[in-house]
């Protein structure tokens, strides 16, 4: 009994560094479902007035969910690539960004809405960049951190991943299930 | 006088034997046998009654414990019937209700009361904790609270994992919030934060009765608060408080209850029992109950020199009154007992036969089957009167003859009488098949010139020929320190054969002698004697006898002792970073 004891209390210290970062349960894909819808949800109400809310379409062979830290005001997830390293992408949500020194770039067809903008840092070996997409009431941010070795083909398959979740949809989804979510468009009481 | 069960098969048919089982009976009756003492009647325990000092879950252990389950099958309700939804509603329908008496007032004070559960004040608090259980020595306490937040902080992260719930819908929040909703990191945060200040800080009694309604109120307001600023839904404050209460109320009434491990501000070892309050009348019933004693007072004795267990003076009703050495061994004494001989057998490698007890009744046995048989043998020392339960399977108490008039050996007068009768001794030990292996002054106390054994806890039957040589080099030390080398061996000679002597000065080593032995060998040594260098060039030479002993389990228990220690520092850090600590 008492070592039975020992081994969970053991076993729980050494799984308690392990909670302290999040598993891919809570990667904010875009397929709205029970968990994802929830963390969808949570992005979107850590920044009410932003009209979207970046999200994962799919992962490209390679990268993984890293982890997450939303609280009210901001929103981050991060990916991991085998090639490009560890937190090689850092997504951001954000009410307003600092876009002074990027260059505005033409948007693709899924991120229609938006504005886009790219500052290149460093280039290839050691592949440093900012890409901004600002929207009404918001801003997301896609830093860019590769480690040595790793090419633009990353960058693209990172891009591909990542889309956008519109606020409206989000809205107009939960609204079936008699739930509000507050925010741009939408005035709560409070 | 009333007759135990079992009397009658003592009986025999005719009117000698009648006698003859009578006067056994009477024997038994009394297994205390002074002159003049007054004795009660013996009671066996029935199967439903309590022993003399229960565990103590409590009342609101248990009522916690019934929430744990309560919240548990809840939980796999919620999971498994399609009630989720609600619930939602029902809970931000009165998220909403309740924002409708948000003023700008009221709000300053809720954001204000939310601080409660915030990350700062909770670390500084529990570094405060932390701090305060270093300074006093309370490693178990450090132990349990750490153990607990990091228990309490890893579930809220898996539930977080497992069903991160999004903040309330459908009313406006207006305050900070951070992660996923349920359960409530910064109530389950403030939970474990109080519930570790009131079990690990304060004084059982009127400040832990305070504490409590304090810390009640404390998570109280800061529900409110989250709840009038709409960062959290009732069910994930609810949860939270369960988890933050429930299991380290759990933990400290299992791990620390306050009767072996009293939070007390007081100097003295922390392996000592509180002999007072219930822990006390536990004694005295146990010992009417299971002695037949009349147990007029306890008073702690002799806690300077004893850290593997409790002892105590027991002066029991008799005309005159008697008084009774008493040892109450806990599991804090088996546990102690136990990292000490991992500690040794890392450091030393295993010595013969230092393997731990398995739990306190079998050390406590133990140690009353040794006084008996070193009576049986004529071994002059205290006589044990057997030991009594206070609590199932955690307390024990050891109650022998007390030795009244003696001293320790370091207080008396040794002569050359004093030398002889020790040495004898120790021969007779030898002839018995028993080794004592803690020859140490603490140990070795002289009453009218004649030398008498204590503390045989640590004695071995059968022991190997090396163990009975440590003994002898250990006597022969104590009594060099009290008289000189030359002395000593001229008397040892005249009992033992030089080669006796030879092998036993070969057998030891630093670690083979007691801590107080070396201490006191070490002043005599500045003061310009070397003890045991002496005994060592007038014994025959001999080859030092190897005492470490490399084993599988010796390397497999270092490198696992390393290995935890390194985990220990990782996951210290990784709380550090993460905010748990």
């Amino acid at each position: 009994m008492r070592r039975l004891g020992v081994a969970v209390v053991a076993l729980t210290a050494a799984l308690s560094a392990c909670g302290t970062t999040s598993g891919p349960s809570t990667a904010p894909a875009c397929a709205h479902g029970d968990v994802h819808g929830n963390v969808l949800i949570l992005m979107a109400q850590s920044v009410p007035s932003a009209t979207y809310v970046p999200c994962i379409t799919e992962f490209p062979a390679g990268w993984t969910f890293g982890g997450e830290d939303i609280d009210a005001g901001d929103a981050y997830f991060w990916l991991d690539s085998d090639r490009a390293g560890p937190r090689a992408v850092t997504v951001s949500l954000t009410r307003s960004c600092d876009t002074a020194g990027a260059v505005r770039v033409p948007v693709e067809p899924d991120e229609a809405g938006t504005v886009r903008y790219e500052r290149p840092i460093s280039l290839p070996p050691h592949y440093v960049a900012d890409r901004y997409y600002t929207f009404p009431g918001g801003c997301v941010t896609y830093a860019f951190s590769f480690q040595q070795g790793a090419t633009f083909t990353q960058a693209l398959e990172a891009t591909g991943a990542l889309t956008f979740f519109s606020r409206e949809l989000g809205v107009r989804l939960l609204q079936r299930d008699g739930l509000t979510l507050c925010g741009a468009g939408v005035d709560c009481p409070g | 006088m009333d007759v135990d069960a079992g009397a009658g098969t003592q009986a025999g048919h005719d009117a000698g034997a009648d006698d003859d089982a009578l006067d056994d009976h009477q024997r038994w009756r009394e297994p205390v046998a002074l002159p003049g003492l007054r004795h009660t009647s013996r009671r066996r325990r029935p199967s439903d009654k309590p022993p003399p000092l229960p565990r103590e879950l409590g009342l609101s252990g248990r009522l916690w414990t019934v929430a744990i389950v309560a919240l548990v099958a809840f939980l796999v309700l919620l999971f498994t019937l399609p009630i989720g939804d609600w619930l939602e509603r029902s809970e931000n329908q009165f998220l909403i209700w309740l924002s409708g008496i948000r003023t700008a007032v009221l709000t300053p004070v809720a954001k204000f009361l939310a601080g409660i559960g915030a990350e700062w004040p909770n670390r500084i608090a529990r570094w405060g904790v932390i701090v305060v259980l270093i300074v006093f020595k309370r490693w178990r306490h450090l132990f349990v609270f750490v153990a607990t937040v990091l228990l309490v902080t890893w579930l809220v992260a898996q539930l977080h994992l497992v069903a991160p719930r999004a903040r309330p819908l459908g009313v406006t929040i207006i305050g900070s919030w951070e992660g996923f909703a349920f359960p409530s990191a910064t109530v389950a945060a403030a939970a474990i934060t109080l519930l570790g200040i009131l079990y690990t800080l304060l004084v059982p009694g009127n400040a832990r009765r305070f504490g409590k309604w304090a810390a009640g109120v404390l998570l109280g307001l800061l529900l409110i608060a989250n709840w009038y600023l709409a960062v959290d839904h009732p069910f994930d404050d609810l949860v939270a408080v369960v988890l933050g209460v429930a299991l380290p109320l759990l933990a400290y009434r299992t791990f620390v209850p306050n009767s072996v491990f009293p939070v007390a501000y007081r100097t003295g070892r922390s392996a000592h029992l509180d002999l007072g309050g219930a822990r006390g009348d536990a004694i005295r019933q146990a010992c009417a109950e299971q002695l037949g004693l009349d147990v007029v007072e306890v008073k702690p004795f002799g806690l300077r020199g004893s850290g593997g267990s409790t002892p105590m003076r027991i002066t029991v009703a008799g005309d005159p009154d008697q008084i009774l050495f008493g040892k109450l061994y806990a599991k804090t004494h088996l546990r102690a007992d136990r990292w000490y001989k991992l500690g040794r057998t890392i450091l030393y490698g295993a010595l013969e036969d230092e393997k731990p007890y398995s739990s306190v009744r079998r050390l406590v046995q133990y140690e009353d089957y040794v006084l008996r048989v070193m009576h049986d043998a004529g071994l002059p020392g205290a006589r044990s009167y057997g030991f009594v339960e206070i609590t199932p399977g955690a307390e024990y108490l050891l109650v022998t003859e007390f030795l009244e008039g003696s001293v320790e050996i370091t207080d008396a007068e040794v002569d050359e009488a004093v030398i002889d009768d020790a040495l004898l001794i120790v021969r007779r030990m030898w002839d018995a098949g028993v080794a004592h292996r803690d020859v140490k002054p603490a140990n070795i106390m002289v009453r009218d010139g004649r030398v008498l054994l204590i503390d045989v806890a640590f004695g071995e039957l059968r022991p190997s020929p090396w163990r009975q040589a440590v003994d002898l080099a250990n006597m022969m030390i104590v009594l060099a320190l009290r008289s000189s080398p030359d002395l000593v061996y001229a008397r040892a000679i005249e009992i033992f054969s030089p080669e006796e002597l030879g092998e036993a000065f070969a057998a030891t080593r630093s670690v083979t002698v007691p801590t107080q032995s070396r201490s006191m060998m070490r002043r005599q040594r500045k003061a310009g004697m070397d003890v045991l260098r002496r005994f060592r060039e007038l014994a025959p030479p001999r080859p030092p006898i190897a005492i470490q002993r490399w084993s599988f389990q010796r390397v497999a228990l270092t490198v696992g002792a390393l290995f935890g220690a390194l985990v220990l520092w990782v996951l210290l850090l990784a709380n550090l970073q993460s905010g748990a600590l």
